[in-house]
């Protein structure tokens, strides 16, 4: 028999890195707040069941997938202009061509627009048909997608299959941050940039990742797309973010073979620039303290506010060096 | 399809004082994208919620407590005759008779049935049916046991409830119907081997070049450079041959592999799984948490649920939420998929053979 043709990602990848975000989780997280919700009983399941039902045939005709040239994951239109949510690692890159199908199986094309990078989030334009397109809103009230909350996701697990249709989970929030929902509505590949609903049938996050456990599932946040709406649609593509009241390095990392800090990418005009950081270079301490993962490092540079200066140890070609940063106010978005 | 496995890891990590980050790798042979880990976390602690309180959590499941004790009496277990777990069954018959899936069970002389009661005895098998890839067996010896009360189908719903047992404990699980009701197409069986296109002058057979982790070819011995000289008694000159032999047969079935190791003349006995399961975890990846059955398509009419089970719970019966049997698990696929056969696809024909095994023909006395 043929060999295969397919290859998922290896299964040492996945468990190495699921492990080390378990790990993390489990160091951040702290004791899980009870809400103390009394036994849900089958009434309640019931009413959740009508509700998915009665909001399916609304929700369902946005529901598109996407065709790149690299693989195929979903998507969801939210006007009736066409402009289409997805994941950022589904499109790549703005200007790019990707096919669209809809739900009825007929297909189209869109041209992806700006998208953050650090988030996952990114906007997509269909092409003018001259009608308008089936859309669904999307949830402003971020803050109301709490953990317990009930929810529902559609996408195309696997690809689009006509006989199958989309693939519905019913499932709950488990977890909410700045950036991202966490559920235990199932994901697998080709979910990707597929949406996940409230029950008021607003799109409430993107499928953008698993993690090694089936309640393990992580979707973009509406808050990624209504913080950079317009830098979005301008075709911008984000990096990085100051999140919170951190002050702004301009850093990228990553975790070498031999598990040393590295910097992967240096944002141009940013204080890392200037001060001369330089891709490549291995973090080896910042303010005197050993850095061994990532973080560890961004923790420490999030702790320092816009206006602090970071002392910063780095190697490169087995030399090493010690640099001074002042960082910055703003993050900064850069475009293709 | 192409020879070599394409392993495409496309890295971008994205660490930042924003402290968002991300590692996606991308399979790109294959028209997919994968979701995948994330790396670091560095976020401000969060309300998370406790697992008891998730879909699949132990409060929510107390909603269908009382309903799965009901529903769940005509489950039963089949177990190796160590105790080991094997499958599930479905009881249709209170003296004795059961469907279970035929796939993993290719020799019901080497496993026993466990009933709910803790009675436990051996098994008669009446009749295999490749199309369901179910199996109709008989306790023997056993009588007074709850028959599943088959409801119908073909009333359920995208998004209605439907629940299962998993594991030993036969803990309750939901979940709904998660796609269209539909004929499921076969892509035929396979060993889990990759082979030598070329076939060099004078060669005997078919050489190994590579083996699928967690394959049929794996457990059973088999390894690279090992030469293919035979499947179930067909000599084998090039791999295609193989592929034509193997592909045809159905993903459970047991083929006799005939090898040469080291220039010594071996045989092994080699169970196939389906073509799509080899495919998809070539490197023994596990998309499903918690395992792939190994016949996972070529089902004439499916029902498709998103109910956490594992290829153990397979055979076993699928209810709604009014404890009506509805259908019968039948293959663990990936992550999102279980499918299960609708009742009204198999039970006239199941019924009739219970019947017929029920009340044999007389035999004719010779005059």
């Amino acid at each position: 028999m043929p060999p295969p043709g397919t290859h998922f990602l290896r299964r040492s990848a996945t468990l190495l890195v699921a492990l080390k975000v378990v790990a993390a989780c489990a160091v951040v997280a702290g004791p899980a707040e009870s809400k103390n919700e009394p036994k849900t009983d089958i009434a309640t399941l019931l009413r959740i069941q009508a509700d998915v039902q009665k909001l399916l045939p609304q929700v369902r005709p946005a529901l598109v997938a996407i065709q790149t040239g690299g693989g195929t994951a979903s998507g969801v239109i939210i006007s009736p202009t066409g402009l289409i949510l997805t994941a950022a690692h589904v499109v790549g890159k703005p200007g790019r061509d990707i096919r669209v199908v809809l739900d009825d199986g007929s297909t189209t094309t869109a041209k992806s627009l700006g998208l953050d990078q650090a988030t996952d989030a990114a906007l997509a334009q269909l092409k003018d048909r001259g009608k308008p397109w089936p859309s669904v809103n999307l949830s402003r009230e971020i803050a109301k997608a709490q953990p317990g909350e009930w929810c529902f996701a559609l996408g195309h697990p696997g690809g689009f299959d006509k006989a199958r249709g989309a693939v519905l989970r019913v499932g709950k929030i488990v977890k909410q941050t700045a950036n991202s929902l966490h559920t235990d509505c199932v994901l697998m590949g080709g979910d990707s940039g597929g949406p996940l609903f409230n029950f008021a049938g607003e799109v409430i996050g993107i499928h953008s990742q698993i993690w090694e456990n089936r309640d393990q599932n992580v979707h973009v946040s509406m808050a990624p797309f209504l913080r950079s709406w317009d830098a979005m649609q301008n075709s911008q593509v984000i990096k990085v973010w100051g999140v919170g009241a951190g002050g702004y390095l301009g850093v990228a990392t990553r975790m070498t073979d031999d598990v040393e800090l590295e910097v992967a990418d240096v944002i141009d005009g940013s204080p890392a620039q200037k001060a001369g950081v330089r891709i490549g270079d291995v973090i080896v301490s910042v303010n005197g303290t050993a850095m061994t993962d990532q973080q560890q490092f961004t923790a420490t540079v999030k702790a320092k506010a816009a206006g602090d200066t970071l002392q910063m140890k780095l190697r490169s070609n087995g030399k090493e060096r010690e640099l001074a940063v002042q960082l910055a106010q703003r993050p900064q978005e850069d475009s293709e | 399809m192409t020879n070599e496995a394409r392993n495409l890891n496309d890295k971008h990590d994205a660490a930042s004082s924003g402290g968002v980050r991300s590692l996606f790798l991308r399979r790109c042979s294959a028209a997919l994208f994968l979701l995948c880990p994330a790396l670091a976390l560095a976020e401000v602690p969060r309300p998370t919620l406790p697992a008891d309180d998730r879909t699949n959590g132990r409060h929510t499941l107390a909603a269908v407590e009382k309903l799965t004790q009901l529903a769940f009496a005509c489950a039963a277990r089949i177990e190796s005759l160590l105790g080991r777990p094997v499958c599930s069954a479905t009881i249709v018959g209170e003296d004795g008779y059961l469907l279970t899936k035929a796939s993993e069970v290719p020799d019901l002389a080497k496993v026993r049935v466990k009933f709910a009661d803790g009675r436990s005895t051996e098994l008669r098998e009446i009749r295999r049916e490749v199309r369901y890839d179910l199996v109709l067996a008989q306790a023997v010896g056993i009588s007074g046991l709850r028959a599943a009360h088959f409801g119908s189908a073909r009333p359920l719903t995208l998004g209605q409830w439907l629940c299962s047992a998993t594991g030993a404990q036969r803990e309750a699980r939901i979940g709904i119907v998660s796609a269209n009701r539909r004929r499921v197409p076969g892509l035929g069986a396979a060993l889990g081997v990759r082979m030598d296109e070329k076939v060099p002058e004078n060669a005997k057979g078919v050489r190994i070049i590579g083996i699928a982790n967690d394959s049929p070819a794996e457990a059973a011995g088999l390894r690279k450079d090992d030469v293919l000289l035979a499947i179930a008694d067909q000599p084998v000159a090039e791999f295609k041959r193989v592929h034509e032999i193997v592909n045809k047969r159905q993903p459970g079935e047991i083929v006799e592999v005939r090898y040469l190791r080291k220039e010594k003349e071996e045989t092994c006995r080699v169970r196939l799984a389906s073509r799509t399961k080899i495919l998809q975890n070539w490197e023994g990846e596990d998309f499903a948490n918690g395992g792939i059955s190994l016949r996972t398509d070529n089902f004439p009419d499916a029902l498709q649920h998103d109910i956490p089970l594992v290829p153990g719970d397979m055979g076993g019966p699928l209810a709604t939420l009014d404890g009506k049997i509805v259908g019968i698990n039948i293959a663990r696929v990936d992550r999102v998929t279980t499918f299960a056969l609708p009742v009204e696809s198999f039970w006239t024909e199941i019924q009739q053979w219970v019947e017929a095994d029920r009340h044999p023909p007389k035999a004719q006395a010779a005059e």
